[in-house]
């Protein structure tokens, strides 16, 4: 059940019961956390709805870039040798491929 | 003496077969360790500090850990737990009565963006500095939740393990996290001057 501050931004923006179902759940949608009834129902509103199509393309853009920051930062190569080392220190047989990794 | 050679033996069997699923299962995982604790810390030095730890708790307890299962969140959740002792403080508890509420909220973010011609910055600027400098500002524990579903790809489910709070709670952490970041990324294109297109 939808709260009551979200219920009142929704009637604010003045959108169609369709409209409303997207904006409320695109994420859900985007992240496949909707059972496929409702993701087949909302992709059915979305292919025929120009703005919530833009909408859609908005959000899909903003989680690639979020995706996209994973390629950008590793674990730097001083860490790996400082853990080689303390690892070396414990007895573990495979300390040395510690550093080794890409 | 026979015997003592003998348990020698087999320890050091056991112990490499415990190396090797340690290099196989555990060390692959690093630079995504080391990110989630980037992201929860915010400082290199102190990343490196909960990276080390939590491999080494890892390796100390790798009897713990269930072959097949997923590896990486058993780090994540290691490296977790290790960020959260370091600072000496509970868990961050937030009060969110559901999601619905930031999407919607969202939507209102994505509308003033179009209003001023901001819809498409993502695909016209390169906002990644922009939105590591975001991240770095978010508090927890959206900082998290964004962190592990949005950059790391974890699903909910796993997530909610790591962070130790129920789905519901990562969803409205996740939404609450998105959509304070996309309200700093519109900021951040009026502040760099970007000329959209305005919608008439």
């Amino acid at each position: 059940m939808m709260s009551a501050p979200a219920r009142s931004q929704l009637e604010a923006l003045g959108l169609s019961a369709s409209c409303a179902e997207v904006l409320t759940h695109l994420w859900d949608y985007l992240d496949e956390q909707i059972t496929p009834t409702s993701a087949e129902r909302l992709a059915a509103h979305i292919a025929t709805c120009a703005t919530c199509r833009q909408y859609e393309e908005y959000q899909e853009c903003f989680l690639r870039a979020m995706a996209g920051l994973k390629q950008e930062l590793n674990a730097p190569r001083s860490l790996r040798e400082r853990l080689a080392t303390r690892l070396k220190g414990q007895g573990c047989g495979c300390w040395d491929k510690v550093s080794r990794q890409p | 003496m026979a015997a003592d050679a003998g348990l020698d033996e087999a320890r050091s069997a056991s112990d490499v077969a415990r190396d090797a699923a340690f290099e196989r299962d555990a060390l692959p995982w690093l630079d995504d360790v080391y990110r989630f604790a980037l992201s929860l810390t915010r400082e290199e030095s102190d990343a490196d500090d909960v990276v080390q730890e939590t491999f080494l708790r890892a390796y100390r307890s790798w009897h713990t850990f269930i072959p097949g299962t997923d590896c990486r969140r058993w780090l994540f959740t290691i490296c977790r737990n290790v960020f959260l002792r370091s600072r000496e403080r509970q868990r961050p508890t937030v009060d969110l009565e559901d999601g619905e509420q930031d999407a919607v909220a969202a939507g209102s973010v994505y509308a003033a963006a179009r209003e001023k011609g901001y819809d498409d910055i993502y695909a016209r600027l390169d906002l990644a500095p922009a939105l590591r400098d975001a991240l770095d500002e978010l508090a927890e524990p959206f900082r998290s939740a964004v962190i592990l579903v949005d950059v790391e790809d974890l699903s909910y489910e796993s997530a909610a393990e790591v962070m130790g709070v129920p789905i519901g709670t990562v969803r409205s952490r996740l939404f609450r996290g998105r959509r304070l970041l996309q309200e700093k990324l519109v900021t951040v294109a009026e502040d760099l001057g970007f000329q959209g297109a305005a919608v008439a």
